[in-house]
């Protein structure tokens, strides 16, 4: 059985996933969750898979109603989180019934949450994903009214005893706050800035309030560009640290443009992407340089962390009798119990 | 094509998701054959965690899942498909050509008088260099899957705005450097605009979401602002 929600209060909201992984070899940027972990452990925690749509919220609060029982789980940045008037926790299953307003305030460490819906949601794709793409004017922005659609409804689940949380699954949450420390590994065009590149691990770089998810401005004490001469247009990574100009430093996040002319001084981490896109205007932002080697096991660690989430979630929804695996994902709610 | 053997190349580390590799040969034409061949390759060699490959004019952007592969496996398999397409020769299909209406100058093209300027030339002569060449689209490119071309032959490199614009239109037809380029859709941009044309490059309804693809051939015809209007609507289509 399907369901549907009804949007209230979108603040500043869209439906997304992972990202376009196959929009780059045609001149789009790979958008999607610029938080990737928190939107993985939304859908984890929703019994969903990794890459089904989501709602991603910057900054601002947000309230939706549910026309009919459903399952969500709240990450990312930390707020207010309440449901039909109850406080709730956030990073936890959470049941919500018919009726019930689903509200999300207060979101000042950290900037982007993400909501998981279980079943997930439609929403319209493009080169096999539904990730917003502002430059082509594509993606579901959620306004006041919006309906989104389910593609599964979940009976209430209710702690029989004392109404206590239900669920206590001890993943571990990121640290937020309004200091943050981000690994980056050289990048391809390090010699060019010459002995000016140790700066960026020697200085503290503020947010400009100009970030946005294309790239985060950072500004402080800038490497220099000792070599000269047109650069030919080259892809450039996720996560590539540029200096254009001799004011700000530049990090691209997902939704940059794949092709550029500028020198790559050093490239953000995924694990430290995942930090970025939680920073703030005003935040400050110290470098930590890092290996491919040492930046890939982490990257891995905190995967294998998601995986035994997953395994705890799946243990705890088969007992509940809540969906099913995900292979019979399209099958109604009926067919699996 | 028939190229035997792949050019000399260079791989950077270029973060844990991705690796840039940079073909070295003398010929920027080999080159360009060199990292459009190996991103083929890539995408079509179907190996696991590989995201795909993003060919320009001397390098390729090879983005991988760094859970699923690490940055020395793909090292290696970038080395094996360039030794694979020396093998193989190429058998890619015939350009095809494109022919792209413009408008020149005026409020369609604000920046022609400044480069005609800086070039020491008439407008007129900008326009005539620009048109009197057939241009190999060499990649897709940011915004929107730009066609990167190499430019008209002007006397020196068009410098890119010192103040780039907050927005230039679909449409728009710009110089930079030695490259020129059409604007798919509405983006800031640091090029200058010395034209535009009326039909439409980019329609997300469709796959691919542009017409062309690297080693297509694209034309450009003056047209008058008086025949703009009776464009507008129509899509950039291959000649029959």
């Amino acid at each position: 059985m399907s369901g549907h929600i009804l949007i209230q209060q979108p603040g500043n909201a869209v439906v997304t996933d992972l990202g376009r992984f196959r929009g780059p070899r045609f001149g789009l940027p790979v958008n999607g969750a610029l938080d990737q972990y928190s939107a993985r452990a939304a859908n984890i925690l929703a019994g969903n898979l990794d890459n089904d749509p989501l709602v991603e919220i910057t900054a601002l609060d947000f309230r939706m109603k549910a026309h009919s029982d459903i399952l969500i789980a709240v990450t990312g940045a930390p707020l207010t989180l309440s449901v039909g008037g109850r406080p709730c926790s956030q990073w936890e299953p959470v049941s919500v019934r018919a009726g019930e307003m689903v509200s999300i305030r207060g979101i000042n460490r950290g900037l982007r949450a993400y909501v998981a819906i279980h079943g997930s949601v439609e929403a319209p794709m493009l080169l096999g994903s539904c990730a917003p793409d502002t430059v082509v004017g594509f993606g579901l922005q959620l306004t006041e009214g919006t309906t989104l659609l389910t593609r599964r409804s979940v009976s209430p689940v209710r702690q029989p005893y004392f109404d206590l949380p239900l669920f206590r699954l001890g993943l571990e949450r990121p640290n937020m706050g309004s200091e943050l420390l981000v690994d980056v590994t050289d990048g391809p065009d390090v010699a060019d800035f010459g002995d000016s590149s140790e700066l960026l691990f020697t200085s503290e770089y503020a947010v400009s309030g100009r970030s946005n998810h294309i790239g985060l401005r950072l500004g402080g004490q800038l490497p220099e560009r000792t070599s000269s001469g047109e650069v030919l247009s080259r892809g450039v990574p996720v996560g590539a640290v540029e200096v254009p100009s001799r004011e700000e430093l530049l990090v691209l996040h997902r939704g940059r443009g794949v092709t550029a002319g500028y020198p790559v001084l050093a490239v953000v981490t995924s694990s430290g992407l995942d930090v970025l896109a939680q920073a703030r205007p005003d935040d400050k932002v110290h470098f930590r340089k890092t290996t491919v080697a040492e930046a890939t096991a982490a990257h891995r660690r905190s995967r294998a962390q998601l995986e035994t989430l997953r395994e705890s979630v799946n243990t705890v929804f088969g007992l509940l009798g809540i969906g099913c695996r995900p292979q019979w994902q399209d099958l109604p709610v009926a067919a699996c119990s | 094509m028939s190229i035997l053997s792949a050019a000399p190349t260079e791989i950077y580390e270029s973060g844990d998701s991705a690796l840039r590799v940079v073909a070295l040969a003398e010929a920027s034409e080999d080159n360009w054959q060199t990292v459009h061949r190996l991103a083929d390759w890539l995408e079509s060699c179907g190996a696991e965690g590989l995201h795909g490959a993003v060919p320009t004019y001397d390098s390729v952007l090879v983005e991988f899942d760094p859970v699923l592969v690490s940055a020395r496996q793909v090292r290696a398999f970038v080395k094996l498909g360039l030794l694979e397409m020396g093998r193989s020769g190429g058998a890619e299909a015939a350009p095809r050509e494109f022919d792209v209406p413009v408008v020149y100058g005026g409020d369609y093209g604000p920046d022609l008088e400044k480069v005609a300027e800086y070039q020491g030339i008439p407008t007129e002569e900008v326009i005539r260099l620009h048109t009197e060449k057939t241009y190999t689209v060499r990649c897709l490119g940011a915004p929107a899957g730009s066609p990167m071309m190499d430019g008209p032959a002007f006397p020196k490199p068009v410098p890119r705005l010192k103040d780039p614009r907050l927005s230039v239109p679909a449409g728009a037809v710009a110089v930079a450097g030695r490259q020129a380029v059409i604007a798919p859709a509405v983006a800031p941009g640091g090029w200058c605009v010395i034209g535009q044309t009326p039909l439409t490059v980019l329609n997300i309804r469709r796959e691919p979401l542009v017409p062309y693809k690297p080693g297509d051939i694209l034309r450009f015809r003056r047209i008058e602002a008086e025949d703009f209007g009776s464009y507008v609507g129509r899509e950039l289509e291959p000649r029959p």
